[in-house]
């Protein structure tokens, strides 16, 4: 009952304020000689005319609903993991080393299991680090995360001219995978892979994670109140670097779902701003993990609907950051109103107790 | 001739003033004066609205209502800086200083303009200093200062200011006894030059000490004004005693006969460079016995109830439960041995106000595998023992879904009480169980402490109300500043004679001999005085 009655709180609040963002943006799109009117019509149509487009969202969202999740899990624990990014590049070297290297001696099935629990590894490693630093030399997660992306950029930079370069030795970025490491396709006629079945199911095993274990309720409790965790006989170091390492693990997947489902290989500056993304999606859905995939296809149609408008029109291609800026800018303002609208009910109500 | 040094004009006048945060009224109706040359002491546990109304005085919180004159001028105080400006000062609890930074420079911080001076301001710090022989040299380097000194250096940027009202907010809690007395001669100086102090304190001993006038608060409202003059330390103790309670029928059995269940033994807490936090506990809880510990609050409650739930580790000395040795295992470990701790602020440490109250009821059972399996929660079966409690404890709430903050104080009580009890099977620790609770919630709370006792369990009962002590305790131990000032069987002693150990008065020293024991064994004659004897409840 008190579950339903929040969730109908939520989109009452959420969904008037991401109409509210587009509308804004598209206010001022007559500055950039567009017509608001002819670019809605464009978007709309452009986007889910074809299923091609519209398979294109769910692909931009794959990776996004992953490094929304890792977001996420961190935040459950009232811990902030701004590094997903360059766990995703972790992860993505892990899997394309891994389906490279391995790709033409075993097979394909088994290569991607391997990638895959590489890729989760490889993730998961960078982020025991950071968690490992937080629990015992009580360094800023916040800072070290995000100051780690930093390194493991440098690092991608390297090995890509070193030891994961082509063959041709010409470009930084790796070979190709081979046909046989690709993530199957799952809809005709679009270039979705297994990946967005994979970033689902990890949201549901996510969700399920936090809500139905005792692992995950114990991340809870130390990131709702660390005072109680303590004398609940739950050790908080403990589960900052647990809750760290998963949140790792979970953005390295999706460096194996863009490189054996979508990219094919591994090169420099490659999808650089899912990390951010994901933290914009994880607070709009507030860090609840199924409320991730829905965030993270609401940016994946923005960006999908931004690419449509800046090729037909004159709009520039900026156009898509001005969107997902201003819907992002609106979510987060609506849980400001929110709260302070919260706030002054229960301050009535309380007066009211008090009077009768 | 003291009393000629305080003029009948107020400086400072609290009118009815209240304070609302979301949630809870931490100010109600308050009025507060304070006249020229006058030290105001605020006396009263803590959460009990003191440090509310002094951060009200000095503009870091905003009233809801009411009106603060100044020098009988209406003032709208919207931040310290127009506090300060009214030359009010207020050091808190935790110092505002830069340690990298020397005295002088932390002293006019805030209060110089261009090009500073150093030599010149260098040379009237030091005077300031001087003058009230604080003996801090103005170069010195903050961070390199004992505490008691960092104390004096927000003092000296007080008097810098000139201020005239200053306010302390338990200036007393990081100081050692010398410093104590210094501070105190310091306050007694500043009041005589005409000035005005707000004390906030809940040591009853620094009352008397330094107040001239004593205002005591209780859940946000004043509860009594006394003058010094007329008052004595154990009528104090007697103030910040609450309201009767319904005298509850308990059985009286001499514990002696029964086993032993925890032992204390020489128990120290005491980090090097710290006031120690406990010092030589030494006691034993029986089977089916409740030992009340009586102190006022912040005499080292906390760190008790902490070692014995294995959240604290005793620097010394050695904890037995039925024999084996716990004084060094953690919390969970003690969870896993029928240990249960009602902490004193269920806010912060009992529950987790915006879960629900099935997921409060299995807090501290996580790692007890009671309610999962490899991992997996059965919310099914929790749900179900969560209704059962919610039946048994008649807790007011629609079902065990509800966010366990959204009930009353009164109801989370009783669901945190009702966890405890069934995790505590062999030994509980209920750390003032009933405070800020109603007359019917207190009740019940006190039945099921004594109905758990009746079922053998071990129980530790700490609280600052002493009319609850005497109610329920077989025996009662006397704590203060970390210490044990005895340890008597309820009804050995007056509430008079409590009061007085409670405010560090040794044994010896009490009006009237306390019968012939003072141990905690004792013999013969005191046997008679099981229960609770005549003149304890008034």
């Amino acid at each position: 009952m008190n579950k339903r009655r929040e969730f109908v709180r939520m989109i009452v609040w959420t969904v008037p304020a991401i109409f509210l963002g587009l509308l804004i943006c598209y206010l001022f799109l007559p500055l950039m000689g567009v017509s608001p009117s002819e670019a809605f019509t464009t978007m709309v149509t452009g986007v889910f005319s074809d299923r091609f487009t519209m398979g294109n969202i769910l692909i931009k969202a794959t990776p996004l609903i992953l490094t929304g999740l890792a977001f996420s899990f961190t935040y459950k624990a009232n811990l902030y993991n701004i590094g997903a990014q360059g766990q995703f590049y972790v992860g993505c070297m892990f899997a394309a080393a891994i389906s490279l290297r391995l790709g033409e001696k075993i097979p394909g099935p088994v290569v991607m299991i391997l990638a895959f629990l590489g890729a989760m590894a490889g993730g998961g490693l960078v982020g025991f680090i950071i968690g490992f630093l937080k629990a015992k030399a009580g360094a800023n997660e916040f800072l070290v995360s995000m100051m780690s992306t930093y390194v493991i950029i440098y690092l991608l930079q390297y090995s890509l001219g070193s030891w994961l370069q082509e063959d041709k030795h010409e470009y930084l970025k790796t070979n190709s995978l081979k046909k046989d490491v690709w993530l199957p396709k799952i809809i005709d006629g679009t270039s979705v892979s297994l990946g967005i079945v994979i970033a689902v199911a990890a949201a549901v095993i996510v969700w399920l994670i936090l809500y139905k274990t005792t692992f995950g309720f114990r991340v809870r409790v130390t990131g709702q109140n660390i005072n109680a965790a303590r004398l609940s006989g739950i050790n908080p170091k403990k589960e900052y670097m647990i809750a760290f390492a998963v949140s790792g693990a979970i953005a390295g997947l999706a460096g194996f779902t863009e490189i054996n489902g979508m990219q094919h290989m591994l090169l420099t500056d490659f999808e650089g701003s899912i990390g951010s993304y994901g933290i914009g999606i994880a607070i709009m859905a507030s860090a609840n993990p199924i409320g991730v995939i829905f965030a993270a296809l609401l940016f994946g149609f923005l960006q999908v609907g931004g690419t449509v408008l800046s090729h037909s029109t004159d709009a520039p291609a900026s156009v898509i950051d001005l969107m997902l800026g201003f819907v992002m800018l609106f979510v987060l303002m609506s849980f400001f109103f929110r709260r302070k609208y919260e706030l002054r009910t229960m301050k009535k109500q309380a007066l009211t107790k008090e009077e009768s | 001739m003291e009393q000629n040094r305080i003029t009948q004009s107020p400086v400072v006048e609290i009118d009815h003033v209240s304070k609302r945060f979301a949630k809870v009224l931490a100010n109600c109706d308050v009025s507060i004066t304070l006249n020229r040359g006058e030290v105001v002491a605020l006396l009263g546990e803590n959460g009990a609205g003191k440090s509310t109304i002094m951060n009200i005085l000095y503009g870091i919180y905003h009233m809801t209502s009411g009106e603060i004159r100044v020098d009988g001028v209406r003032q709208n105080i919207s931040a310290p800086r127009d506090a300060m400006a009214l030359g009010i000062s207020m050091i808190q609890q935790h110092f505002s200083l830069v340690g990298a930074h020397t005295v002088t420079e932390n002293i006019i911080l805030g209060n110089v303009k261009g090009r500073i001076d150093y030599e010149e301001a260098e040379r009237k710090v030091q005077e300031l200093s001087d003058r009230y022989q604080f003996g801090v040299s103005a170069k010195a380097k903050v961070g390199d200062l004992p505490v008691g000194m960092q104390q004096k250096v927000e003092i000296m940027k007080a008097l810098y200011r000139k201020c005239r009202i200053l306010i302390m907010d338990e200036p007393t809690a990081v100081l050692m006894p010398q410093e104590i007395d210094t501070l105190m001669e310091f306050i007694r100086s500043f009041a005589a030059e005409g000035n005005s102090v707000f004390f906030i304190t809940h040591k009853m001993r620094e009352v008397m000490q330094v107040a001239d006038r004593i205002v005591i608060m209780r859940n946000g409202r004043v509860s009594g004004t006394v003058s010094k003059s007329e008052v004595q330390m154990s009528d104090l103790a007697r103030l910040m005693i609450g309201h009767d309670l319904e005298v509850l029928s308990r059985t009286s059995h001499d514990e002696r006969k029964r086993a032993v269940r925890l032992r204390v033994d020489h128990v120290s807490v005491e980090r090097k460079g710290e006031l120690p936090l406990l010092k030589d506990i030494d006691f034993e809880i029986h089977e089916g016995e409740i030992l009340g510990v009586a102190g006022v609050s912040g005499n080292g409650q906390d760190a008790l109830c902490e070692v014995l739930y294995g959240a604290l580790r005793p620097t010394a000395g050695r904890i037995t439960l039925d024999g084996k040795d716990i004084s060094s295992l953690n919390v969970a470990q003690h969870i896993a041995l029928g240990i249960g701790s009602c902490a004193s602020d269920r806010h912060r440490y009992g529950m987790v106000s915006d879960m629900s109250l099935s997921e409060n009821m299995m807090l501290k059972s996580s790692y007890l595998h009671r309610w999962d399996k490899r991992g997996w929660i059965s919310w099914k079966k929790v749900d179900r023992y969560t209704q059962e409690k919610i039946d048994q404890y008649t807790i007011k709430a629609p079902d065990p879904s509800v966010t366990i903050g959204s009930l009353s104080g009164g109801n989370q009580q009783k669901a945190v009480v009702a966890r405890e009890v069934d995790m505590g099977q062999n030994f509980v620790i209920f750390d003032q169980p009933t405070r800020g609770l109603d007359l019917g919630a207190i009740n019940y709370v006190h039945k099921t402490i004594l109905k758990e006792r009746e079922a053998g369990k071990s129980i530790l009962l700490v609280s600052t109300e002493l009319s609850e002590v005497f109610t329920l305790s077989d025996r009662i131990a006397v704590i203060c500043e970390g210490k044990i000032m005895g340890i008597f069987r309820n009804g050995e002693l007056t509430t008079e004679q409590i009061g007085m150990l409670m405010a560090g008065v040794p044994i010896e020293d009490l009006p009237e001999a306390a019968g012939s024991v003072r141990n905690d064994q004792p013999e013969g004659s005191a046997l008679q005085h099981t229960g609770k004897g005549d003149g304890i409840h008034e």
